[in-house]
C-alpha cells in the first residue's frame, strides 16, 4: 500500500493546529464578556430613565393638557399632533404632507355624525369622505383634509347662512375651557373664510369672522383639499373636526357629515395631543446625554422626544486613536487583518432604518410593564437587522397613579464597538502568538528531523553495499534522544566494525597460526625424506608432502587478500596506459594459457589512468584465470577496453556457464567460490574475485558480472570500470 | 672446524627439525628457545650465522631486537629471518634491522641449505679478491657471483640472498623475459606472485636509490620481469 511519506515536521504543524482553539477560545470569552456589558448597559439606561422619571414625578401639571386623564383614547378621535419639521405652505397643495403619509387617517362611512333622522343606507364614499392629519410646527396647530365630495357646494354669494354649503366645522376647548365652535365656509375656493359661532346660537349674523385661524381651499379633481392651522394659544386639550356634504345647490339641504367626533357636544369631543414643549423643555436637558428619550402618556402617545439615536455617543463608546503616525504594523492591519476580521465580524453601523423614529404610539412590552408601574427593558432588532436597540422603560408616578413612563433608547453600537476593538486585538495577540509558536514548533521539528535524516545518512553511509564498514559515525556530542540514539549507533557500528575486521583478519591469522604447525610437518617430513626409506614407506612420504605443498599453497592463499590490503596501503599511484597494461598482460597470457584463445578489442590512443599497473595486471589475472577456467572448450576469451568522458572501462568476457542470478553481486566478496566440487584440482578459497575487487576499489573504480546471451552463445562478462586520470 | 650456526626459535618441534637437518650437513648447531638465553651465549661466543624467528616466546618483536644487538656486535655476521609472518611490514622491517635474508617457514629446507650454503660462501670469498671469471658485467652493473655483490655503476648495493639471485637470474639473460615461476627457481624460494611483485619493488627501490635514473627491471605484464641491459 501506498502510503504519503508523513514527516515529523507535517505532524508537528498538523498538532499546532490545536492552537486554533486559543482564539475560539478568546472568542467566546469577549462574547461573554459583551453579555456582561449589555447587562450593564440595560441597569445603566434604566438608570437614565429613572433620573428623567424622577424630574417629571409628581408635577401633574405637565399632563394636564394631555388626554392622560382619560380613561382610553380612540384612534380617530383623539388626534396626535406630530411634529412637522418644515413648514408647511399653505396653499392646498398637500406635497409638504407627503413625509407623513403613514400617519394620515381616513374617515368614512364609520365617522359618519349620525342624529335620528339620518339614513345612512344611501351612503357613497364618493359623496363624502375624507384623508386628514394634524400636525404641529412652531406654534401652530396645522391640519389638511383631502375631502372627496362629487359636488362640491359652496356658499351662495349672498348668503349669509354659513352652514347651507360644503364647511368645515371646528369645535375645541380653548385654554380658557371655554368650549367654542368655528366654521370654515367659503364662498369660493381660496383663502378660508372662518367665523368664530356665538355660543349660545347658530345665527350667523352673530358669527364673527376669526382671522387667526387660517388656510386655504382648493378643489381638485375628487372634491376639495382644506389646508389650515391654528395658533396652538387658541388650543385646549379637545378639538373636533366635522364636515358637512351640501349636496344641492338648490334646496340647499344639508347632506352627511363625517368628523373625527361629534363636535356638537362637549363630552363627546376628541381630545388632541400636542408633544408638550414644557416636558421637551425638561428633556432637552437629558437629551444632551446619550440615548433617545421619549416622554410617554398613559396610552403610550409620545409626550415629548429628545435625542437622536443615530448620533447617540454611548458612553460606550472609546475615544478615536488617532494622530499617530501609521506603523507597519498599522499598515498591515488596516490593510490586511482587518477586512479578515471583519468577515467574521459586524461592524456596527448608524446606517439602520429605526421605525421609531418619528413614531406618535410606543408600543412594547416594557412600556406596558412600565405603565403598569414597574421599570422594565427590551432588546430589539432594528428592521434591517443591521442594529440592536436597547430600550428602557421607566414609570411616572402622580399621586401612586402612573401617569406615563420614560423610554430610553440606545444601540449596542458602543458595546459592539468596544468588543470588536477587544476581538481585534484579541486576534492580533493570537495571530502572533500562533505564527511565532506554529514558527518555533516548525523550526523545532526542522531540527529533529534534520538530525535525524542526518543520523540516517551516516548510519548508511557507515557500511557500504558488502556490509564493510565504511566509516565511523560521528557521535554526537547533545544530550537529549537523538544524541543518545547517535551514540548507540555509534558504538554498534564500532563494534560491528571490529567484528568486522575479526572476520577480515580471520584468514589470515588462521594462516598466520596454521604456517609453524604446517612448518614442523614439513621439515619432519623432509628431515624423513632424507632417512633411508623403503619403497612402501616412499609412496606415503610422496602423498604427504604432496598434501603439505597443497595445505601450504592454502595457507599462503588465505593471506594473500591481507597482504594485498597491506600492499595497497602503501602502494604508490603513477600515471600509466591502460591499454599497454592489458595488452602485456594478454601476450602473457597467450603463452601462460597456450589452449585458450584471446581476443583482443582496443581503441587506439592511449588511456591514461592513475594507479598501480602492476597490481592492475594482478587484477587481469585473477579475472583471466578466472574466464580460461569457466570457458567452454575451443571458446575465444573476449577483453575489449573502452573510454568515455571520465572512465576507463575494460571487460573480459567468457563464453561458458552463466552465473546464477543471485550470487552476480556475491562473487567479489571473499570467501565465495562457485566451482563445482570436481573442478577443485586446485585448492580454491574463492579469494581470487575478492582480489580483484580491492584492486579495483584501489583505482576508485568498480567491478560487476554479467551474463551475456548473444545468439546461441552465453556465458559471463566481468566489466572493470576505472576513472580516467584527472587532467 | 665446522661452521657454529644459532638457531633462535621457540618452537622445539621446528627447532629440532632445521637443526637436525643442519647438522646432517656437517654444521655445528646450537638452538635458543629464547632472547635472553641467546644473547648470553651470543655474548660468550658469536656464531657464524643466525637464524632467528621474530616472535620469540612472550616478545612479540624479540627477533628484531636480537637482531639488531647481533649486528651490532659483527658486521658482517650473516642473519636470515625465518617466521611465520608473511606481510610486506614485517619484512621490510626486519631487512632494515640488517638481516641477510628474510625468509617464511614455508620455505622448504633444500632452500634453507641452499641459502645457508651462499652465505658461508660468501663469507669465505670476502677477504679474497674477485676472480674476473667470477663477474658478470652488463651495463652499469657488476655481478660477482662469488662474493654475491652487486655494484651498480660505482656504487654497492646492499642486498639480500634471494634479491641477488633474482637480479642475477635476469641479468644473465638480458633482454629475455623472465616468468615469476623462472625467478623463484632461481631464488630458490616458492612463494606467490604478490611477493615476487614485492622483492622486484624493492629491489628496483634499491637501484633507484644509487641512480634515479634506473629503469633496467622492465616489468612484462602478464609475463614477468626482464632486465634492461
Amino acid at each position: 500500500m501506498f502510503t504519503l511519506p508523513f514527516g515529523l515536521r507535517a505532524k508537528l504543524v498538523l498538532l499546532s493546529g490545536f492552537l486554533f482553539a486559543i482564539p475560539w477560545l478568546g472568542y467566546k470569552y469577549v462574547w461573554e464578556m459583551e453579555k456582561y456589558l449589555r447587562q450593564g448597559q440595560e441597569r445603566t439606561l434604566i438608570g437614565t430613565a429613572r433620573a428623567l422619571a424622577t424630574a417629571l414625578h409628581e408635577r401633574p401639571k405637565l399632563f394636564d393638557y394631555q388626554a392622560s386623564f382619560l380613561d382610553t383614547v380612540v384612534k380617530g378621535r383623539d388626534l396626535y399632533a406630530y411634529p412637522i419639521d418644515e413648514p408647511i405652505l399653505l396653499d392646498g397643495r398637500l406635497y409638504d404632507w407627503e413625509k407623513y403619509s403613514a400617519h394620515v387617517l381616513s374617515y368614512a362611512k364609520e365617522h359618519l355624525i349620525t342624529r335620528e333622522d339620518t339614513d345612512t343606507s344611501n351612503y357613497t364614499p364618493q359623496s363624502l369622505s375624507f384623508k386628514h392629519m394634524v400636525g404641529k410646527f412652531d406654534n401652530y396647530l396645522y391640519a389638511f383634509f383631502e375631502v372627496t365630495d362629487d359636488k362640491v357646494i359652496y356658499r351662495a354669494q349672498n348668503s349669509l347662512r354659513l352652514t347651507a354649503n360644503d364647511h368645515l366645522r371646528i369645535g375645541l376647548i380653548g385654554p380658557d375651557a371655554q368650549f367654542r365652535h368655528y366654521v370654515i365656509s367659503n364662498r369660493e375656493a381660496g383663502w378660508l373664510d372662518s367665523y368664530l359661532l356665538n355660543e349660545r346660537s347658530d345665527n350667523p349674523l352673530l358669527a364673527k369672522p376669526e382671522p387667526k385661524m387660517q388656510g386655504k381651499w382648493m378643489e381638485t379633481d375628487k372634491g376639495y383639499n382644506i389646508e389650515l392651522r391654528i395658533p396652538l394659544a387658541m388650543l385646549g386639550s379637545k378639538i373636533g373636526f366635522a364636515i358637512t356634504d351640501v349636496d344641492d345647490s338648490g334646496a340647499r339641504v344639508r347632506g352627511y357629515t363625517i368628523g373625527t367626533s361629534d363636535i356638537s357636544d362637549f363630552n363627546d369631543l376628541g381630545t388632541v395631543l400636542v408633544p408638550s414643549p414644557e416636558i421637551e423643555r425638561i428633556i432637552k436637558g437629558m437629551g444632551h446625554s446619550s440615548n433617545r428619550l421619549w416622554v410617554v402618556d398613559q396610552h403610550q402617545r409620545v409626550l415629548a422626544q429628545t435625542g437622536d439615536i443615530r448620533a447617540s455617543n454611548s458612553i460606550w463608546d472609546l475615544p478615536e486613536e488617532g494622530g499617530k503616525e501609521d506603523g507597519l504594523f498599522d499598515q498591515l492591519e488596516k490593510k490586511l487583518l482587518l477586512p479578515l476580521y471583519y468577515k467574521v465580524l459586524t461592524r456596527p453601523t448608524d446606517d439602520f432604518v429605526d421605525e421609531l423614529f418619528d413614531a406618535a404610539n410606543l408600543e412594547g412590552e416594557h412600556i406596558s410593564k412600565a405603565l403598569a408601574g414597574s421599570p422594565s427593558s427590551q432588546w430589539r432588532l432594528t428592521p434591517d437587522k443591521r442594529a440592536v436597540i436597547l430600550s428602557a422603560a421607566y414609570p411616572i408616578w402622580i399621586d401612586n397613579k402612573v401617569m406615563g413612563a420614560v423610554i430610553a433608547e440606545e444601540t449596542t453600537n458602543g458595546i459592539k464597538s468596544l468588543r470588536n476593538k477587544a476581538l481585534e486585538k484579541l486576534f492580533n495577540i493570537i495571530l502572533a502568538v500562533m505564527s511565532l509558536g506554529t514558527l518555533a514548533l516548525f523550526l523545532f521539528a526542522s531540527r529533529i528531523s534534520s538530525r535525524i535524516r542526518k543520523l540516517r545518512n551516516e548510519t548508511e553511509q557507515a557500511i557500504d553495499e558488502h556490509g564493510k564498514i565504511r566509516r565511523e559515525i560521528r557521535t554526537s556530542s547533545t544530550r537529549d534522544e537523538i544524541g543518545d540514539l547517535s551514540r548507540s549507533f555509534a558504538s554498534i557500528v564500532s563494534r560491528l566494525g571490529q567484528y568486522t575486521h575479526y572476520l577480515e583478519n580471520m584468514s589470515s591469522r588462521l594462516s598466520h597460526e596454521l604456517r609453524t604447525p604446517v612448518a614442523v610437518v614439513r621439515s619432519s617430513l623432509e628431515n624423513l625424506a632424507m632417512q633411508p626409506l623403503n619403497d612402501d614407506a616412499k609412496v606415503y612420504m610422496a602423498r604427504a608432502q604432496e598434501g603439505i605443498t597443497r595445505l601450504n599453497k592454502l595457507i599462503t592463499n588465505m593471506s594473500e587478500a591481507t597482504r594485498l590490503e597491506q600492499t595497497l596501503q602503501s602502494a604508490d599511484k603513477e600515471t600509466f596506459d591502460l591499454l599497454d597494461v592489458l595488452k602485456g598482460c594478454v601476450e602473457g597470457y597467450r603463452f601462460a594459457y597456450p589452449d585458450a584463445q584471446f581476443e583482443l578489442n582496443m581503441p587506439q590512443p592511449p588511456v591514461l589512468i592513475d594507479g598501480a599497473p602492476e597490481h592492475i595486471a594482478q587484477l587481469m589475472d585473477k579475472l583471466i584465470t578466472n574466464a580460461v577456467e569457466f570457458s567452454s572448450p575451443s571458446t575465444a576469451i573476449v577483453i575489449s577496453a573502452e573510454q568515455d568522458k571520465n572512465h576507463a572501462r575494460f571487460s573480459i568476457r567468457n563464453t561458458g556457464p552463466a552465473l546464477p542470478e543471485q550470487m552476480k553481486d556475491r562473487i567479489f566478496d571473499s570467501m565465495i567460490s562457485l566451482r563445482p566440487q570436481v573442478q577443485q584440482k586446485q585448492p580454491h578459497l574463492g579469494i581470487g574475485l575478492y582480489i580483484a575487487r580491492l584492486i579495483a576499489e584501489f583505482h576508485q573504480g568498480k567491478i560487476t558480472a554479467q551474463n551475456w546471451q548473444e545468439n546461441d552463445a552465453s556465458g559471463v562478462e566481468v566489466i572493470v570500470t576505472i576513472p580516467l586520470k584527472e587532467s | 672446524m665446522s661452521r657454529n650456526i644459532a638457531i633462535v626459535e621457540d618452537e622445539a618441534a621446528i627447532r629440532e627439525n632445521y637443526a637436525d637437518v643442519l647438522r646432517k650437513q656437517g654444521y655445528e648447531v646450537s638452538t635458543f628457545a629464547n632472547r635472553p638465553q641467546a644473547m648470553t651465549a651470543f655474548a660468550n661466543r658469536l656464531p657464524d650465522l643466525a637464524i632467528i624467528d621474530i616472535g620469540l616466546e612472550d616478545e612479540i618483536d624479540g627477533g628484531f631486537s636480537l637482531c639488531q644487538s647481533l649486528r651490532a656486535m659483527s658486521a658482517t655476521l650473516p642473519i636470515i629471518f625465518l617466521t611465520a609472518r608473511d606481510n610486506d611490514f614485517d619484512t621490510v622491517c626486519g631487512l632494515r634491522m640488517g638481516a641477510d635474508d628474510y625468509l617464511t617457514k614455508d620455505i622448504s629446507l633444500p632452500h634453507l641449505t641452499a641459502r645457508i650454503a651462499a652465505l658461508f660462501r660468501r663469507l669465505d670469498v670476502m677477504d679474497k679478491p674477485s676472480t674476473p671469471e667470477s663477474l658478470l658485467k652488463c651495463g652499469k652493473l657488476t655481478i660477482d657471483t662469488n662474493r654475491m655483490t652487486i655494484h651498480w655503476g660505482e656504487s654497492q648495493i646492499e642486498i639480500t640472498v634471494t634479491e641477488f639471485w633474482m637480479v642475477y637470474s635476469m641479468a644473465r639473460y638480458a633482454g629475455h623475459v623472465k616468468s615469476r615461476e623462472q625467478l623463484m627457481q632461481d631464488a630458490n624460494i616458492v612463494v606467490d606472485d604478490s611477493t615476487i611483485t614485492s622483492h622486484i619493488k624493492r629491489i628496483r627501490k634499491k637501484f633507484v636509490q644509487a641512480d634515479p635514473e634506473f629503469s633496467c627491471i622492465d616489468t612484462v605484464y602478464g609475463m614477468g620481469y626482464r632486465w634492461n641491459g
